[in-house]
């Protein structure tokens, strides 16, 4: 999913469960921010594939994968809060319902997967789940506006 | 975490190797030997620390971390290295953080919760250290600081500075992989299937070899 699509669900999340300080911190970290490791695999495309725009390459790490629920939960734990796990496992499950491959438990296993809703056109998905977020978002913003 | 450098090795071994030949040369000790005498002196160090004796288990936890260093060298000086010796090394070096961070909590010094994380980070640590080849190297060891800084602190330390270095560890070995399917090259949408296979040792199949999924249909560029 694009990252603003994730940043969407983070704020309707944020919203709704009306975090604020370190906790709004942490949604957004592991809603958004987990992203950040597609940066880390910029040098790689670089070096495979140039300037040029290439769709399909595997911008994927364990960052993002449920993998990472190994040590988001003793974070979580650590921090007295499960803001982290529940906005990173919206950001997997996102990502899981666009078609691309994954590998959910790498370096552990070598499953690949493609998610979930697969018979579904990732850009209808997309703009579909897009377009729901924005108009909750503005729902609960008015609400709160209201309040 | 110096296994990791060879000088360090070098040196070590130099430095201890008149004791490495006493001990297996005259008293026909093994490596597993001197692994085993290593984690009496931690479970001998857990019991002190757990009956109050900090100062004293520390004493007790340094002379076992002196002997987990011999053994290795032990190993290397009479060709004894082997893959059952490396395991068992790292099984009681992990048994020994248990028994020495256990008697932390006993005593009541740190709460079982931090010791309980600490030693779930480092397990993490130790599932993917070999493959990434990086280790920061901060578990027991960083008790002596408990000398100037507060225990509770020492263990938040430990379990932050080993589940970053877990998460660094997963991303290494993601690049390692990456390397792997941009070597493999071909169709992208379908790389990571084939490089899987690949590591799996399985020639990639028909539906992975960057060929159309289902017939009349074409693999669709994926985007992150």
């Amino acid at each position: 999913m694009k990252i603003g699509t994730h940043f969407l669900a983070t704020t309707l999340g944020v919203q709704a469960m009306g975090l604020a300080g370190q906790d709004r911190i942490l949604a957004y970290t592991f809603g958004m921010a987990v992203d950040v490791d597609h940066l880390v695999k910029l040098p790689y495309y670089l070096r495979a594939v140039g300037l040029h725009d290439k769709r399909g390459y595997y911008w994927r790490s364990s960052l993002q994968e449920p993998v990472a629920l190994l040590w988001i939960l003793p974070l979580s734990y650590f921090l007295g809060t499960i803001v982290p796990v529940i906005f990173f496992a919206i950001h997997v499950a996102m990502d899981y319902s666009v078609r691309f491959e994954k590998m959910p438990f790498y370096p552990y296993s070598n499953y690949v997967t493609r998610g979930w809703l697969t018979g579904i056109s990732d850009k209808v998905k997309e703009r579909v789940l897009f377009t729901v977020l924005l108009v909750l978002n503005v729902i609960v913003y008015a609400g709160w506006l209201r309040a | 975490m110096h296994e990791r450098i060879p000088v360090l090795i070098r040196i070590s071994d130099w430095t201890v190797r008149p004791i490495l030949r006493f001990l297996h040369l005259k008293l026909r000790a093994t490596p597993a030997h001197v692994t085993w005498a290593s984690f009496v002196f931690s479970v001998a160090a857990g019991v002190a620390v757990a009956t109050g004796r900090v100062h004293a288990g520390l004493w007790l936890m340094f002379v076992g971390q002196v002997l987990d260093g011999m053994d290795g060298g032990m190993a290397r000086e009479f060709g004894l290295q082997s893959e059952a010796g490396r395991r068992l090394d790292d099984v009681l070096d992990r048994a020994s953080e248990v028994v020495i961070f256990l008697g932390f909590a006993v005593a009541g010094i740190v709460t079982f919760k931090i010791v309980l994380l600490a030693l779930i980070a480092i397990a993490l640590m130790t599932t993917v250290t070999h493959r990434a080849r990086f280790d920061p190297g901060l578990k027991r060891f960083a008790l002596y600081f408990g000398i100037w800084l507060p225990y509770p602190l020492i263990f938040d330390v430990i379990f932050l500075a080993n589940l970053a270095g877990y998460v660094l560890d997963l991303l290494i070995i993601d690049c390692q992989f990456q390397l792997e399917m941009d070597a493999l090259g071909g169709d992208l949408d379908t790389v990571a299937s084939r490089a899987a296979a690949l590591q799996d040792g399985q020639p990639p199949s028909a539906s992975t070899r960057g060929e159309a999924l289902t017939p009349g249909t074409e693999p669709v560029p994926a985007e992150p």
